[in-house]
């Protein structure tokens, strides 16, 4: 496939996917259950930011400003391109595409923070601190059961996962590492129960200043993030593009959108953690069980 | 051997962004894009080293990079007496000398870089990744097993050296700023007040679990 | 290209030297140390890729060369750390005498 297939099909599966995200968070319990009012909800919304000035501060760090909201995206779209969607060879062929992935993912560290910093005020730079504290945290948990999945498959290369999980899926040997990813994922994405860099308690965290066409594209790259780990997710564990009656595409399609769905529906029916119970729950039970699931995995594929 | 026109111009373009992104995180006075600026550095190289068949090696390399640049990003905010670099300030020493030594040591490295003759045998391109992991958990084992003790080791003696409470009491506790110039007399006065400033830190230790001391 | 990469490798090399021996700041001499170390991964992957055939025990030394700037960048922020609880130091001219 060429570079611009490749480009326009990253971009159609984001936008798309954050178009499904937005929705149901609106249906999930961020407003009404009209299923009309929320299929216009994410339209109105990202019009309205769009028509909004851009509020400034005093003395900001403009160019880190600017390009935190674009990096972020171009970080969900680089995570997406090692996922094959429509079958074998399509672009899963990067020899190390899960480590490609796992870099982008860890990179969104450097994106939020410097997104917190750039605004030269104090909430948001609060947040880009608390979100460095969750994520290296919860980062090396992620790192290991998005790597466990190679395992079994031998390669690094998410191609060949998918292509080794024709009989099985992964979420059947890998359950607990299934479990992991989504808590993991969601975090990353600072979504859902892990909002904390942008809490309320925060003012609206390393959001707080941002207003207008930055905030709108701001969670346009969220929404984008939280599409690629749902295709991570459902690539790895959910066995990709395979699957009877429908097309390869379809099946990729249909079980990232399931995965969204879940998160999309944990996002605002799960308690908060503060960030320091987070950073313990982090350390002293993510990882452990993740190392559980390395070994078990390893037991199981030897 | 014979390297596509593809792979010169990568590398060209990726060499000079991470020369020139080394050379402006020395010449920024924000503290945050110092950081990214070495970050950016970093990735240009990692990039390099993927388009010399070693994808893994990158990838790590940016992978690795990426979240050690930020903990530097916090620790110079946490340090520095003027990370945002809103007022602009001039932090070296001995600057003649360090300039000379950098660009004799550019010099005598590209010299010799340029005048010796290497063997031409180049990497077949098959899988280098695989080979890399057949060598990491079979001939070199024990290299891999000591850098991994190596590294356990420094993970407790950071912790021992970074916490807040060692054996004997509080780490920082009765700890003075010197003065920049060390060598002259200290004046009782100031003493006086340094003493006071313990006895009111001794109490705010009792509660504070705070890494830092502002910044 | 042996000899582009390298000298790409020296230019990195010796703006590492300039800001290990020119800076002030604790942090700032940790990442002039860090840009030699991004020099010498680039020198091993290069001689790697051009000259050994593909030895693999090349990319070793990258993954040696990596735990380095790992163990560097561990004990430098705790040696940051311990002498600015001690001396309320940071940067190297407040540590001209060793006792205190």
């Amino acid at each position: 496939m060429t570079v611009l297939g490749v480009v326009v099909q990253v971009a159609a599966v984001l936008i798309g996917g954050a178009y499904l995200l937005a929705v149901a968070d609106r249906l999930a319990g961020g407003g009404s259950a009209n299923v009309l009012a929320a299929l216009a909800h994410p339209i109105e919304r990202a019009s309205f930011l769009l028509l909004q000035p851009v509020t400034t501060t005093e003395r900001p760090d403009l160019p880190a400003w600017i390009l935190a909201p674009s990096l972020l995206a171009g970080l969900a779209a680089v995570g997406a391109v090692p996922v094959p969607i429509g079958g074998p060879s399509a672009a899963g062929d990067i020899s190390a595409g899960l480590v490609l992935f796992g870099a982008a993912m860890l990179i969104v560290l450097v994106a939020v923070f410097i997104f917190g910093w750039a605004p030269n005020s104090a909430m948001p730079m609060i947040g880009g601190y608390r979100f460095a504290a969750m994520v290296l945290s919860i980062g090396i948990p992620f790192s290991l059961v998005v790597l466990t999945t190679a395992i079994p498959a031998e390669s690094l290369s998410v191609g060949v996962i998918v292509e080794s999980q024709s009989n099985l899926w992964y979420i059947v040997v890998q359950p607990l590492g299934f479990v992991i990813y989504l808590v993991t994922a969601a975090a990353i994405a600072f979504w859902g129960p892990f909002d904390l860099p942008e809490g309320a308690d925060l003012a609206g965290g390393i959001a707080a200043e941002a207003a207008g066409p930055r905030l709108a594209m701001w969670r346009l790259a969220q929404a984008a993030l939280m599409v690629t780990l749902s295709l991570m997710g459902a690539a790895v564990f959910l066995g990709g593009y395979h699957g009877p009656v429908l097309p390869g595409w379809g099946w990729t399609l249909l079980k990232t959108a399931l995965v969204l769905l879940v998160l999309a529906s944990t996002g605002r029916t799960i308690a908060r953690m503060r960030v320091q119970r987070l950073v313990w729950f982090g350390w002293v039970v993510l990882l452990p069980l993740a190392l559980v699931d390395v070994f078990v995995s390893g037991w199981i594929a030897l | 051997m014979n390297p596509g026109a593809l792979s010169y111009v990568l590398v060209s373009v990726f060499g000079v962004g991470a020369v020139v992104s080394g050379w402006l995180v020395f010449r920024t006075d924000s503290m945050l894009r110092a950081a990214y600026w070495l970050m950016v550095s970093f990735v240009a190289v990692g990039a390099m080293l993927v388009v010399l068949d070693a994808q893994f090696l990158g990838l790590i390399l940016i992978l690795m990079m990426s979240g050690e640049m930020t903990i530097m990003a916090i620790f110079m905010i946490m340090f520095m007496m003027n990370p945002a670099g809103l007022n602009p300030m001039v932090m070296v020493h001995q600057n003649r000398t360090a300039i000379a030594a950098g660009v004799g040591s550019f010099l005598v490295l590209a010299w010799v870089g340029l005048v010796a003759e290497f063997p031409d045998r180049p990497a077949p391109i098959d899988d280098p990744t695989a080979e890399l992991g057949e060598e990491l958990l079979g001939r070199s084992m024990l290299v891999f097993e000591s850098a991994g003790v190596a590294l356990l080791a420094v993970m407790i003696g950071a912790i021992a050296l970074a916490a807040k409470r060692g054996r004997f009491g509080d780490a920082d506790a009765g700890s003075v700023e010197p003065a920049i110039d060390i060598e002259s007399s200290v004046d009782p006065a100031v003493e006086a007040v340094a003493d006071a400033d313990h006895a009111d830190d001794a109490d705010d230790h009792g509660a504070g679990h705070g890494m830092g001391h502002g910044t | 290209m042996i000899q582009l990469l390298l000298v790409f490798a020296a230019a990195i090399f010796g703006i590492g030297v300039y800001g290990a021996l020119s800076q002030q700041s604790f942090v700032m001499i940790m990442m002039g140390l860090e840009l030699m170390l991004n020099s010498a991964v680039l020198v091993v992957i290069t001689f790697w890729w051009g000259t050994t055939g593909g030895n693999p025990a090349g990319q070793l030394l990258v993954i040696v060369v990596l735990a380095v700037m790992a163990i560097e960048a561990a004990m430098g922020f705790a040696l940051v750390t311990a002498v600015y609880r001690s001396r309320k130091a940071d940067i190297t001219e407040k540590l001209k005498k060793l006792r205190s």
